[in-house]
């Protein structure tokens, strides 16, 4: 369908919804739509999506008429039949109307206003550009397209023009950037001066935009909020990464860091803590008979009788000592010990942790003791060896 | 060097410990890390598979830099301190051992020992951490 593009009046596209509107044929929907409009509408690429039928309409006249309609018209059943109206981007068949040749004709002006060393587009000046306006572009004329164009059409872009919500009146607004602007974000400044960006919510389509400067000044925007602090907060939460605001430089962005890398650290071996330490503890392993497992399992998670749980428990040296004995023999292999001496005091008492031991194929780790400071006495206390069950 | 007071009742009072303490302990490193240091002494120290992470500072990082984990404790042991070793602090040693998967990383075979000591607040006595040691059984391989 052709409209008329000529007309600067033209305003923004809006979608029109009809709930459970799939069980309506189009022409028969459509045509008791408009008896009830006040206004002659043209719907653009009507379909059905789910349940709801659904069409675009270009300008805000004719969508507050449409909403007008919701509640007035029945079906066959005589049940209402409710339909609502929402601004949006451009249906998509609207956008395939510039064509690539036109795309060409823009591309040398937006290179001209773009300043590569900063960065930064000016779309004021873009879309008030005469030689721009000179030619016949025809969507350059409706500055809706203008700030998509140019965005778009920018030397790092492929030339892919998106939908975008303009006002009514040259120059524009910031609402209808849609996400599908893909390199929007290499924008780094913005200048948005005295272009109507009446609230900060028209700004929300301009998320993939990720300026660190940009003007605003001049904008009903900017002298809606209460205090400057407050403007700041509201672009800022829209543009995270600013740090540039009409010229003066804001305080550096604080943001919450959700995604740091969890790598485990690379495990390494024995740690002694000091030289003296590990002589100390090296020399204990290989004199003391401490390096045995116990048969009986004190494991508490299996062993729940505190009774026997005290009993399992070696206490006192005779006793330790005893046990020892009565296992069978054993073989070590210091060689394959890892030694962790983990805790120490002023009394100097450490513990070292043997590590995998190998016993004619027998696996044990975990080996926890405590050494007391006089090693001519040992061992003050054995723990148990924990073995792999 | 027989200890002053019934030696039942401190093994009894070091298996309670452990118990409790080994529960809470695996469920915050799960489930609730950011919180894992509030079981740590100050001056707290971890030996992780070898490295070294010692004050509440470092610990925070740390944890805060491992990647999320499963753990699956099958041995826990326990006894209580000698009171020569910690200058009369009341002091309990507890082991664990079992299976832990940290995200993006393969399961392992972990043992773990904790040195836990009573500490003194206006409202309670808590037990904390005043050393830990940690490594997986085949670290050499990892």
């Amino acid at each position: 369908m052709e409209r008329n593009r000529q007309d600067e009046t033209l305003g923004s596209w809006f979608k029109t919804t009809i709930p459970f509107g799939i069980q309506y044929d189009e022409k028969w929907l459509l045509n008791l739509i408009q008896k009830q409009c006040s206004v002659s509408f043209t719907p653009v690429e009507f379909h059905y999506e789910k349940m709801q039928a659904q069409f675009f309409v270009e300008n805000a006249n004719i969508a507050f008429a449409l909403k007008n309609v919701n509640g007035k018209i029945y079906n066959e059943a005589n049940e209402r039949i409710s339909i609502f109206v929402d601004p949006c981007d451009a249906p998509h068949s609207v956008l395939k109307e510039l064509r690539s040749e036109k795309v060409e004709q823009i591309k040398l002006p937006v290179k001209e206003r773009h300043d590569a060393s900063q960065q930064s587009l000016d779309i004021q000046r873009l879309c008030s550009d005469p030689d721009l306006m000179t030619r016949d572009t025809g969507m350059l004329r409706n500055p809706r397209n203008g700030m998509a164009a140019s965005l778009q059409i920018h030397p790092w872009n492929m030339p892919k023009l998106l939908p975008l919500e303009l006002s009514n009146k040259k120059p524009y607004q910031l609402h209808g950037l849609s996400n599908s602007m893909p390199n929007a974000s290499n924008t780094k400044n913005l200048n948005l001066s005295n272009t109507e960006v009446k609230s900060a919510g028209e700004m929300d389509k301009g998320e993939r935009l990720e300026p660190e400067g940009m003007c605003a000044d001049r904008n009903p925007l900017c002298t809606s909020f209460p205090d400057k602090s407050t403007n700041i907060r509201a672009i800022r939460d829209r543009f995270p990464k600013l740090l540039r605001l009409d010229g003066q430089e804001l305080p550096s962005p604080v943001t919450v860091d959700v995604d740091t890398p969890c790598v485990l650290k690379p495990c390494k071996g024995s740690y002694f803590g000091s030289d003296k330490l590990k002589r100390q503890v090296l020399q204990f392993l290989q004199q003391s008979s401490l390096c045995k497992y116990f048969k009986d399992s004190r494991n508490m998670k299996k062993l729940t009788d505190p009774h026997l749980r005290v009993q399992l428990l070696k206490h006192t040296n005779r006793v330790i000592v005893h046990t020892l004995c009565v296992l069978p023999k054993t073989q070590h292999d210091l060689s394959s010990f890892v030694v962790d001496t983990w805790f120490q005091t002023v009394s100097a008492c450490f513990l070292p942790r043997a590590g995998p031991g190998s016993r004619s194929g027998r696996k044990f780790s975990g080996l926890c003791a405590c050494l007391h400071p006089d090693l001519h006495r040992y061992p003050c206390q054995l723990l148990q060896s924990v073995h792999r069950e | 060097m027989a200890m002053p007071m019934d030696f039942k009742t401190y093994v009894d009072q070091a298996c309670k410990a452990a118990e409790e303490f080994v529960n809470i302990y695996y469920e915050t490193m799960d489930k609730r890390r950011q919180a894992l240091t509030r079981l740590y002494l100050d001056k707290a120290t971890l030996i992780w598979n070898g490295n070294v992470v010692t004050g509440l500072e470092a610990l925070a990082n740390f944890f805060d830099t491992l990647p999320s984990s499963e753990f699956q404790v099958n041995m826990l042991d326990c006894q209580p301190v000698h009171e020569q070793a910690t200058q009369a602090q009341t002091t309990v040693l507890v082991v664990t051992s079992g299976t832990v998967k940290f995200d993006g990383n393969r399961q392992h075979y972990f043992n773990q020992s904790f040195l836990l000591t009573a500490q003194s607040t206006p409202n309670n006595t808590v037990w904390k951490i005043a050393s830990d040691c940690f490594r997986f059984q085949d670290w050499a391989s990892s």
